[in-house]
C-alpha cells in the first residue's frame, strides 16, 4: 500500500547467524561504552596482581615453619577476595545497570528473545574475562617468580601442574563472571546482587569447617573449593579429582544462567 | 497497524487493563488518552511485550511483538525517556540498538542531527536535561525507520520549541503513511497533534472515535426564549435533554439540533431569542466522558467543579 509497508515487506528475515552476531555486536559495545567496564578490572588486576606479589614475599623470607600446602594455590589464595569480587560485580552489572535505568526495557525492546540478550552478554563478558583472566593470572605467576627468584622453592612454569593451575585460575575468574552475570539477571537489583555474590561465594565454605570427613565430603562441592583443586599444582586427596572439580566449578555459573534465563522469559520487564 | 483485543492485564488484586480492544490505523496520528492509572502505558507495555498479558492479544502489522524478527524495523517506541544508561554516550547508546537490528552506523550519525543533538552526541546521557532525554528516545525510536511509532506521553519535559518540532513530526510520520499512535492526559496536547482518539478510564474502553465526532457529541443548544417555561416542556417531549444555564435564564438543549428546535418553536408560535449550537471544547468532552473513571481524584475546589458524566461513559466504566 504505502512506500513505507512496501519497503517493510521487501526486508528479508536475516539467518540466526546473522542475527546472534547482531546482538553480539550490540552487547560489545555496551560493555566497552561504560566506565564500570573497566574500573572493575583495573580493581581485578591491581588487587590481583598486588595480592600475588605480597604471598609471593612473604613467601620469599619465609624462615623456618610448615612449606606452604601447595607452592602453585599459595599465589592465588588473594584472589578469593578482591579480583574474584571485582569480576563477580562486572558480571552482575551487566543485568542490574540496566534495570536499575530502565535500559532493559529498550534492550528487550530491540531483541525480545531475552534469551539472546543473556547469551549474547555471557559471551562478551565471558570472553572478556577470560582473556583478561588469563592475562592477569600469567603475569601474577611470572611476578611471584621473580620475586621468589632467589629462592630454592621458587617454581617454574614447566614444573608438574603448575601450567594447568595457571590457567585454571584466569578461567575461574571467568566463570565467577559469568555467575555474577546470572546473579545479577536473577536478583535485578543492584545492591542486592552485590551483597548476594559474596554470600552466596563464601558462606558456602562454611561447610569445610564441619568436623571431617563431612567438611571436604559436602565442601569440595562448593564452587571456591572447587576452584581452589584447579588451581593447585598438586591437587588435595579429600577434594574431588580436577575433572570433577571442574565440572562442579562450571554447574554453579550454568545452573545460575538457567535460572536466569527462566526468569527473564517469564517476568515483566 | 495496532489491533488490541479483549486485553487485559492483573498485577494481584489490580486490573491495570480490563478487556481492551481497539485499532490503531496507519495513516494518522492516533492520541491515547485517559486519566492518571487508566492503563496507557501498560498497554503499550503489552503491545512491546515487555509484560504478558492475562488474557487477550497484542498485534503489531499482524504479529505478537516478540515474535517480531529485527523490531526496530517494525515499531519504534518511546516509553520512558529516562530509561538510558547514565554512564553510556548518546551516540554509543544508539549505536548499540543499532547494531543489535541490523543497522548501520549512518543512521545513527542522521537520527542524531534529526533530534539537533549531533552536538552532545559524545556527552553521557546521565548529564542531559529531560528535553535531551525525550529527543534521544524518539531518536532511538526513528532508527529502523519503521512504520508504527508509539510514544508514551512525549512532550513531558520539552520545551515550547520542542513541543512545537514533535507535534510537526507526528503529522509529518502520519503523512508518510505510518501509524502513530501517541499517549497523553493532556486533551489539550491531543487536540492539536491527533485526529483519531482512543480513550480509556480504569484499563477500559471509553471511546474509540476522532477528535471531530468528540467534540460535536459533547454540544449543546443555546436556547433563550421569553417563553422558556412553555418551549422547555415541548423540547423534553420530544426527548431532548433540556437544563438551565445557571443564572442566566437560557437553556442548555442536548438531543435535539439547532433546525429542529426552530421548527418545533415556530409550529406552537413561540418566540426565540437566541438559538446558537455550540460544541463543546475537547477538553471539555473529555473531561465529560471521563469523569467517572478518574482513579486519583483531588476534591473539588468550589462549587460547581464537579461535572456530570453523560450517558456515553457508562458503559465504559463503572
Amino acid at each position: 500500500m504505502s512506500a513505507v509497508q512496501a519497503r517493510a515487506a521487501r526486508a528479508a528475515i536475516p539467518s540466526l547467524a546473522v542475527r546472534a552476531r547482531d546482538v553480539l555486536a550490540s552487547e560489545w559495545i555496551k560493555f566497552r561504552s561504560v566506565r564500570s567496564t573497566y574500573w572493575t578490572l583495573l580493581i581485578a588486576a591491581v588487587t590481583g596482581a598486588g595480592g600475588s606479589g605480597v604471598v609471593a614475599f612473604s613467601m620469599a623470607h619465609a624462615r623456618g615453619g610448615a612449606p606452604p600446602f601447595d607452592p602453585v594455590a599459595m599465589i592465588f589464595v588473594g584472589w578469593l577476595e578482591y579480583p574474584v569480587l571485582a569480576v563477580g560485580i562486572l558480571g552482575v552489572l551487566a543485568f542490574t545497570s540496566e534495570y536499575g535505568s530502565g535500559q532493559i526495557r529498550t534492550t528487550f525492546t530491540a531483541v525480545p528473545r531475552r534469551p539472546a540478550v543473556l547469551a549474547a552478554k555471557v559471551a562478551v563478558a565471558g570472553a572478556v574475562t577470560l582473556a583478561f583472566g588469563e592475562f592477569l593470572s600469567f603475569a601474577a605467576f611470572l611476578l611471584s617468580q621473580a620475586i621468589r627468584s632467589g629462592d630454592r622453592q621458587a617454581l617454574s612454569l614447566s614444573a608438574p601442574g603448575a601450567l594447568r593451575a595457571v590457567l585454571a585460575a584466569g578461567f575461574c575468574l571467568s566463570l565467577i563472571a559469568v555467575g555474577g552475570l546470572g546473579l545479577g539477571a536473577i536478583i535485578r537489583h543492584t545492591a542486592g546482587a552485590v551483597v548476594a555474590l559474596p554470600a552466596v561465594l563464601y558462606l558456602p565454605l562454611v561447610v569445610l569447617s564441619l568436623p571431617q570427613p563431612w567438611g571436604e565430603r559436602i565442601g569440595r562441592f562448593t564452587l571456591l573449593a572447587a576452584a581452589g583443586q584447579l588451581v593447585s599444582a598438586h591437587p588435595r586427596p579429600g577434594l574431588l579429582p580436577e575433572p570433577l572439580s571442574l565440572l562442579v566449578a562450571v554447574a554453579w555459573p550454568l545452573a545460575a544462567l538457567l535460572a536466569a534465563a527462566v526468569l527473564l522469559t517469564r517476568r515483566d520487564a | 497497524m495496532i489491533e488490541v483485543s479483549q486485553l487485559s492485564k492483573r498485577f494481584g488484586a489490580v486490573t491495570a487493563v480490563d478487556g481492551l480492544s481497539f485499532a490503531v490505523r496507519p495513516g494518522h496520528v492516533t492520541g491515547f488518552l485517559g486519566p492518571n492509572g487508566a492503563g496507557k502505558t501498560t498497554t503499550m507495555r503489552l503491545i512491546l511485550g515487555l509484560d504478558v498479558p492475562t488474557s487477550g492479544t497484542a498485534l503489531v502489522g499482524g504479529r505478537r511483538y516478540r515474535q517480531i524478527v529485527r523490531p526496530l524495523r517494525e515499531v519504534g517506541a518511546l516509553l520512558d525517556a529516562t530509561a538510558v544508561h547514565a554512564g553510556r554516550t548518546a551516540r554509543d547508546h544508539l549505536l548499540s540498538l543499532a547494531r543489535s537490528n541490523g543497522i548501520g552506523p549512518r543512521r545513527v550519525t542522521e537520527m542524531l542531527r534529526l533530534t539537533g543533538l549531533d552536538a552532545v552526541a559524545g556527552k553521557r546521557a546521565g548529564g542531559f536535561s529531560l528535553g535531551m532525554k525525550q529527543r534521544l528516545g524518539i531518536a532511538a525510536a526513528l532508527l529502523g525507520d519503521p512504520p508504527v511509532l508509539m510514544f508514551d506521553e512525549p512532550v513531558n519535559g520539552l520545551d515550547p520549541e520542542g513541543v512545537h518540532w514533535i507535534r510537526d513530526l507526528f503529522k509529518a510520520l502520519a503523512a508518510e503513511g505510518r501509524t502513530v499512535f501517541v499517549s497523553s492526559h493532556l486533551m489539550s496536547e491531543m487536540a492539536l497533534t491527533a485526529d483519531r482518539l482512543v480513550i480509556i478510564g480504569r484499563g477500559r474502553l471509553i471511546a474509540d472515535t476522532t477528535v471531530a465526532r468528540l467534540t460535536e457529541a459533547g454540544g449543546d443548544v443555546l436556547v433563550r426564549s421569553p417563553q422558556a417555561a412553555g418551549l422547555r416542556g415541548l423540547l423534553t417531549g420530544r426527548g431532548a435533554t433540556v437544563m438551565e444555564v445557571p443564572n442566566d435564564g437560557g437553556l442548555s438543549v442536548r438531543g435535539m439540533d439547532a433546525p429542529g428546535i426552530g421548527e418545533l418553536a415556530a409550529r406552537h408560535g413561540i418566540a426565540l431569542h437566541e438559538l446558537t449550537p455550540r460544541r463543546s471544547s475537547l477538553e471539555e468532552a473529555y473531561l465529560n466522558i471521563t469523569g467517572d473513571s478518574v482513579q486519583y481524584r483531588a476534591e473539588p475546589a468550589g462549587t460547581g467543579a464537579r461535572r456530570d458524566s453523560s450517558a456515553k461513559a457508562g458503559e465504559g466504566a463503572r
